[in-house]
């Protein structure tokens, strides 16, 4: 399969997505559900890029590559649907997101510096039970990553994603923590998740906060 | 991403064998965080509960950072110079007085390749002796055995990724998801996609869940297993003809022994119910590509060695060896057990398994190293200490290896440590072992040292220095090679690639190895000169005379050990997850809140047989000694079996183990152990050897 991204020739075999495609030929698209250890998922809609004649720009990670498509990862309605998402993911949350994360990676890219929109943001709700884990529930933003990452990669099946909507959250086990649930603390989560929700106790003073300036990715 | 870190050093684990590639994130001074490298090739982005988390030991205040010699019953600190010059009088003292075999040194298969090769080099060239070994002894030992038997060379003939490539997997013996929890995590996810598996171990492990048949074999029984396996492949027709005549010998021998091995007669012996093992037979025979994984389950036995050959007869009887997806993957239990023997730390072995006594391998180190040597084989572990005991040998220098707490019949072991004259310790934390020293060397863990790690794939990878070791530490490398100095033998190294180099221009089938060529990927030796490595053994044809496979016509025998009447349950070891054999490292990090102590596993009918309740403490004794831990009732185990694991200095399970051995290796029969429970209490447990007061 021959496609064009940005204008440049790929030849890809069949099945490969158009973010794996992009990526082959150097080209970066923002996501925050990928995680090339995982199959694609699909659900952050960062990673939309246009496809000529197609009605709407469409998800790079889940769409498969077919012959002569010609796609715009630097597309002005994918970029704005992009960042628009983006934005509202970080209205919901207390505080920017750290620099060293991928969501700050991403953020930066698009140039959200304070999201525009006002309203309720997650209050901080911490589980430091785990001697290595520290869970930071108000920075989750339902990617299913780290849930994925422990059915995936792992095979622990100790994670699961609960709540709706601005509830929506991850919890270990019965909401038992992670010692108490079948967690074999691989930390395959900690280690794929974009926002440091799951992160290390040695980790947590090491983060500085996100500014908007630390250049572009 | 914006780095929160000061340095990030790409190295590989130092837990087992797996050999998961590393990024060790440096804040501070100290590793504050490790994460898996995505291009790993055998961990592909994930690593495991030690390999992530167990890196605190590292700096944790109990770490040796200066020498300490003996005083008056009990050590103090001393220089550098103080302690190297008290080892070179003691040594140059009892060469002089009974010769140099009346010394011997242990390298360990935690440190790499180089420092292995130095070692070894140390015993044969600076003190002049091939009284060398180290602890693949007492674990892998009798698969390097076998595969040389059977096969040519002592590897692994695939690598991991043959699993994901298979349509079905035979596991016996062997627990990945806890002993290799990455391998055990592909083996999962393998599985949950459709790779069919089979496991075979006294307990019901985790992984039998996600298979097509579990056999639960009666402890030392696996090669009535194996053969009955080879029976039912030879009866049903899943026998590679075309392979068979091609490529082995000794098919008709084998088929004429196993003929007995009905499964009716195997589930005498076994337990194993006979359609049981037909099921298994078939998931095996009839896969197009199929794997077998083993470990200590099979080697640990007095027939261990004998065991893996069968295990290598049902991979020839089938064809499945030599192909993608055909692999035999012994799962090693440390870093580097393959690297630490391939490498010559063996009594009877130069680099690459070449013995002592051919005269064109040795020459050719006695013209590099400018030193004759004896053309007769050193002592192996279990020897050392029985010359220890009898008084003939009177030095032990011990590197990285706790054998006070690992070896079996721990008692005899103290006994000898207590004869020598003179021991010297090179370890990161005092241990078991290092109470008996009379020098002990501050030495690097292996987030601090440089070199290469050889994995269970054969895989030599890169160990780069991510910290400085603590204190007056002291990398290995440079222990060695200073202590060789004061020995009056100067090796000549600047740094472990220098020894690398030696390594390559010694030995053929390593020729193409150099840290620069390892690179991120690794090589699997054997490496040709222009850097040629081999991922896959045995394509056209076996490294044996003729080039042809070796069938082993052998008969089922009982394990050295039976339960009784006054010994009525069979204890197997093992490992848990969270923590890695002697417990030096894990037990001092986080892990130990993950894993506070250790119990012992009972079935439910025998502890209600016996009236335990759960958590209860017990003692459990055996012919050899007794422990006291307490009781988990559960149904992983089968009834008649209780099981443990060998981490924590107040359980000391090896007390039990006896001195019954693999019949060629001499690898410690672990695995089978007559022991009686009884409640605690009723006797009051045998006091240990006096432990000589530490003052540093």
């Amino acid at each position: 399969v021959r496609i064009q991204v940005d204008g440049l020739p790929v030849d890809v075999e069949p099945g490969t997505t158009i973010l794996e495609a992009a990526q082959a030929v150097g080209r970066y698209v923002p996501t925050l559900c990928f995680d090339d250890r995982m199959a694609p998922f699909g659900a952050c809609r960062v990673c939309m890029v246009s496809v000529e004649g197609a009605a709407a720009p469409v998800a790079a990670c889940t769409t498969p590559c077919r012959d002569d498509m010609r796609v715009d990862t630097t597309d002005d309605t994918s970029r704005r649907i992009a960042a628009a998402t983006v934005e509202l993911v970080l209205s919901e949350l207390p505080e920017p997101p750290a620099e060293h994360t991928e969501l700050g990676t991403v953020a930066r890219f698009f140039g959200i510096r304070e999201p525009r929109w006002e309203g309720e943001v997650r209050r901080p709700s911490h589980d430091k039970r785990h001697p290595y884990l520290a869970l930071q529930h108000e920075l989750c933003i339902s990617c299913g990553r780290c849930v994925r990452a422990c059915d995936e990669i792992q095979g622990a099946f100790a994670l699961t994603a609960t709540g709706r909507g601005f509830h929506s959250g991850i919890t270990a086990g019965l909401d038992s923590g992670f010692v108490d649930s079948t967690c074999v603390s691989c930390g395959a989560c900690a280690d794929t998740c974009p926002t440091d929700a799951i992160t290390e106790h040695t980790l947590l003073d090491l983060a500085s906060a996100y500014t908007g300036d630390g250049g572009t990715a | 991403v914006t780095s929160r870190f000061d340095a990030t050093t790409t190295t590989t684990c130092g837990y087992c064998g797996v050999g998961c590639r590393l990024e060790a994130h440096r804040a501070d001074g100290h590793i504050a965080s490790i994460s898996p490298a995505m291009d790993g090739p055998a961990n592909k982005g994930h690593t495991c509960v030690k390999g992530r988390f167990a890196h605190q030991f590292a700096r944790s205040r109990d770490r040796l950072t200066a020498p300490l010699v003996r005083e008056s019953g009990g050590f103090r600190l001393a220089t550098w110079d103080e302690a190297i010059a008290r080892i070179a009088d003691a040594f140059g003292r009892i060469k002089a007085e009974h010769g140099p075999d009346a010394i011997a040194g242990l390298a360990s298969s935690r440190a790499t390749n180089e420092d292995c090769y130095v070692m070894q080099r140390l015993m044969r060239a600076a003190v002049g002796t091939h009284n060398i070994d180290n602890c693949s002894r007492v674990c892998h030992s009798p698969t390097s055995w076998a595969l040389r038997k059977s096969f040519g060379m002592s590897g692994a003939t695939g690598s991991f990724d043959d699993i994901e490539a298979a349509e079905a997997a035979l596991l016996i013996g062997v627990n990945p998801t806890q002993g290799h929890p990455v391998v055990g995590a592909r083996i999962k996810q393998a599985a949950i996609k459709g790779l069919k598996l089979v496991t075979a171990d006294p307990r019901r492990i985790e992984l039998a869940d996600y298979g097509q048949i579990h056999l639960g074999m009666r402890p030392g029984t696996n090669a009535a297993l194996l053969n009955g396996l080879a029976h039912v492949i030879i009866r049903d027709g899943f026998v590679d003809e075309q392979f068979v005549a091609e490529r082995t010998e000794g098919y008709e021998a084998l088929a004429e022994l196993v003929e007995a091995y009905t499964p009716e007669a195997v589930e005498e012996i076994t337990t194993v119910p006979a359609a049981d093992l037909v099921t298994a037979a078939h998931v095996y025979g009839s896969a197009e590509r199929a794997c077998i994984l083993w470990g200590l389950g099979v080697t640990e036995h007095r027939y261990g060695s004998e065991c893996v050959r069968m295990i290598c007869n049902l991979a020839l009887l089938t064809g499945n060896v030599g192909r993608p997806g055909a692999a035999l993957l012994p799962l090693r239990g440390q870093n580097n057990v393959q690297g630490s023997s391939d490498h010559g730390a063996l009594p009877d072995t130069f680099t690459d398994y070449r013995h002592v006594s051919d005269e064109a391998v040795a020459s050719s180190f006695e013209e590099r190293w400018g030193v004759k040597m004896k053309r007769e084989a050193g002592m192996k572990i279990p020897e050392m200490f029985d010359a220890a005991v009898d008084g003939r040998l009177k030095a032990m220098y011990i590197f990285g290896e706790d054998v006070a707490q690992t070896d079996p019949n721990t008692e005899h072991v103290i006994h000898a440590l207590e004869s020598l004259d003179f021991l010297v310790c090179q370890d990161i934390f005092e241990t078991e072992t290092t109470k008996y020293g009379d020098v002990i060397l501050p030495a690097s863990a292996f987030l601090e040292k440089t070199g290469t790690f050889s994995n269970a794939e054969r895989r030599v990878q890169l160990v780069e220095a991510a910290n400085d070791p603590p204190g007056s530490a002291k990398t290995d490398f440079e222990i060695l090679t200073t202590v060789s100095r004061a020995l009056g033998y100067e090796m000549g190294y600047e740094t472990p690639a220098d020894v690398m180099d030696e390594i390559a221009e010694m030995t053929p089938r390593y020729a193409g190895i150099s840290h620069e060529r390892i690179g991120r990927r690794g090589l699997q030796w054997p490496v040709a000169p222009d850097g040629t490595d081999t991922p896959i053994l045995y394509e056209d044809e076996f490294s044996l005379p003729g080039g042809r496979g070796s069938f082993a016509v052998l008969p089922y025998k009982p394990p050295g050990d039976a339960a009784d009447e006054e010994f009525p349950l069979i204890l197997v070891t093992g490992r848990r997850l969270e923590h890695y054999n002697a417990g030096t490292m894990t037990r001092r990090t986080g892990n130990l809140t993950l894993m506070s102590s250790d119990s012992l596993e009972v079935h439910p009918d025998d502890a209600a047989e016996l009236g335990l309740a759960e958590g209860e403490t017990v003692t459990l004794r055996s012919r050899r000694g007794q422990i006291k831990l307490p009781v988990q009732i559960t149904t992983r185990i089968e009834p008649g079996h209780v099981f443990t694991a060998f981490h924590f200095p107040e359980v000391r399970t090896n007390l039990l183990i006896g001195p019954s051995a693999d019949v060629n290796t001499s690898c410690p029969e672990y695995k089978v152990v007559a022991v009686a429970i009884e409640p605690a209490g009723d006797r009051i447990s045998e006091p240990l050897a006096a432990e000589p007061a530490v003052s540093a």
